[in-house]
């Protein structure tokens, strides 16, 4: 007879316990991890870099209009918070011989963003 | 008490303030690993869509660090991560339009998931258990897998499943039971 079986009562705990073990992850995956996090953050750093490079005075006059916000706050999504500041102090080296005004409030609008 | 936290991004850290936030992280990850990947896998019941799954909560818990670490209040946050884990599992489901496919679809369900003596023994007993949870709701089969396989307390699993400590003894409690019951009519 069961050990899991009492009179006519199961010790459902028990067997619960027996069933439902941890699950030891494959070694592959903590690597996996590890590199997507990596990659993750370094493609999203390189694609802002790139783009603020690309932004003309045009554009950064026009980002300060939050209709066009889209564009920055969709590329930082991809790399989440890590590459925020990556966007903000690209933009704010840009603008240091500009208006700040407009860029401050660009900053703002991603941070709360982000 | 506390005092309030200042709505500080992670992009406002300064490079050491960054590089504790990664540490921490890492720390994190390889504590809760093993959490994270239990419940993905007994939620979809496949490796292939567990590790899917774990990445993917790693990737949404790394992005939201510092604000869940400093909103905490110094509580564990298993909790927090395994309901990132939960959520998008129930995103899985709703995309794929599909179930989970449970270990008992396979020809030889528990012994895909772990070696154990018992189960090279063949415990039928096992088999049977396993196949009643597949019987449960989706949040009470949820709860068992949470305290059995992961070893939550009642009080982290009501965090994870987002609801109060009395209804998740009483969730427990009633899963249990219909487990027994069901048991007890085969």
């Amino acid at each position: 007879m069961s050990d899991a079986l009492s009179g006519s009562s199961w010790d459902v705990e028990r067997l619960l316990a027996d069933a439902l073990r941890p699950i030891d992850p494959p070694q592959r995956l903590s690597g996996r991890v590890e590199d997507t996090l990596a990659a993750v953050t370094q493609a999203a750093a390189e694609e802002l870099s790139d783009w603020a490079e690309e932004l003309s005075d045009s554009e950064l006059r026009a980002l300060r209009d939050p209709r066009n916000w889209v564009r920055p706050v969709v590329a930082a999504g991809a790399g989440g918070v890590a590459t925020g500041a990556l966007v903000l102090l690209e933009l704010r080296r840009r603008s240091r011989s500009k208006s700040e005004s407009g860029l401050r409030a660009l900053g703002g609008g991603l941070r709360s963003r982000l | 008490m506390s005092p309030p936290t200042e709505n500080v991004e992670p992009g406002d850290l300064g490079p050491a303030a960054k590089a504790d936030l990664d540490r921490a992280f890492e720390d994190f990850y390889r504590n809760h690993l093993r959490d994270v990947y239990s419940y993905a896998y007994y939620k979809v019941g496949n490796h292939h869509d567990a590790e899917d799954l774990t990445e993917q909560a790693f990737l949404q818990a790394y992005r939201h660090f510092d604000r869940a670490r400093r909103e905490s209040d110094g509580r564990p946050l298993r909790p927090w991560v395994i309901r990132i884990a939960h959520n998008l599992a129930s995103n899985y489901y709703r995309d794929r339009s599909r179930r989970p496919q449970t270990p008992l679809d396979n020809a030889d369900p528990i012994a895909a998931r772990h070696d154990t003596v018992a189960i090279a023994e063949g415990r039928e007993e096992l088999r049977r258990v396993m196949a009643n949870l597949e019987h449960l709701s989706d949040d009470r089969r949820e709860a068992l897998i949470m305290r059995f396989a992961l070893g939550m307390d009642n009080r982290e699993i009501a965090r994870a499943l987002g609801r109060s400590d009395g209804a998740t003894k009483v969730l427990i409690h009633r899963a249990i039971k219909q487990l027994q019951e069901e048991m007890g009519d085969e």
